[in-house]
């Protein structure tokens, strides 16, 4: 591999790890509530909650009923 | 390419990667993405629904199409057979579980934010078919 094809892979690695720049100090603040602070449980019952409310997408019915 | 839920697809979005999650491009299934979709448009009316509705529309925008330099959305189509397989294969498996069992047999290693999100079924089905299950921290 090239120097300039590690450099490349380099760069995509450090966007990948920086995340996405779109996200406010604010935003990030409340996502970090969601997925590691005091509202991720209630993200979890509410993920559990969308798939069992669609048996498409969570897998409730039975595929030998027609 | 990693699969990974809902919890470390928001993290990763954060630069938030936990420790121990290997040093790869993350993939999110496209029903995982429905899933977090369903949460943002469908509020429910408790605490997670108000946080998430003080999201600024930037904010929002990066859950609704998530940078793919920072974290895939797996295109559906290519995986929908081995899905449909897998599906009639286990039973009652739902087009989550499907989907992402179908991503594990090219990503071979799923990783979840939380315990709670794995599913009895889809442990099963990826024991099964020799994928790796891992719980960041």
């Amino acid at each position: 591999m090239t120097t300039t094809g590690k450099d490349l892979l380099e760069e995509f690695r450090r966007q990948r790890l920086a995340g996405d720049p779109r996200l406010t100090d604010a935003d990030k603040e409340i996502l970090r509530r969601i997925t590691t602070g005091d509202l991720s449980d209630e993200f979890a019952d509410s993920l559990v909650s969308i798939s069992d409310a669609d048996p498409l997408l969570g897998g409730g019915f039975d595929p030998d009923d027609d | 390419m990693i699969v990974v839920d809902e919890y470390l697809a928001i993290r990763s979005l954060l630069g938030d990667v936990p420790v121990g999650l290997p040093d790869e491009p993350l993939a999110l299934t496209a029903s995982a993405h429905w899933r977090l979709l369903q949460r943002i448009h469908s509020p429910s009316g408790g605490q997670l629904s108000q946080a998430l509705a003080t999201l600024s529309s930037a904010g929002r925008d990066v859950l609704r199409r998530p940078a793919p330099a920072v974290l895939e959305v797996l295109d559906p189509r290519p995986l929908l057979d081995e899905a449909a397989q897998i599906a009639a294969r286990y039973g009652r498996t739902g087009l989550l579980n499907a989907e992402t069992a179908a991503g594990l047999a090219h990503g071979r290693q799923l990783w979840f934010g939380t315990e709670r999100n794995i599913g009895i079924r889809l442990r099963e089905i990826a024991v099964d078919l020799g994928s790796e299950v891992h719980v960041a921290a």
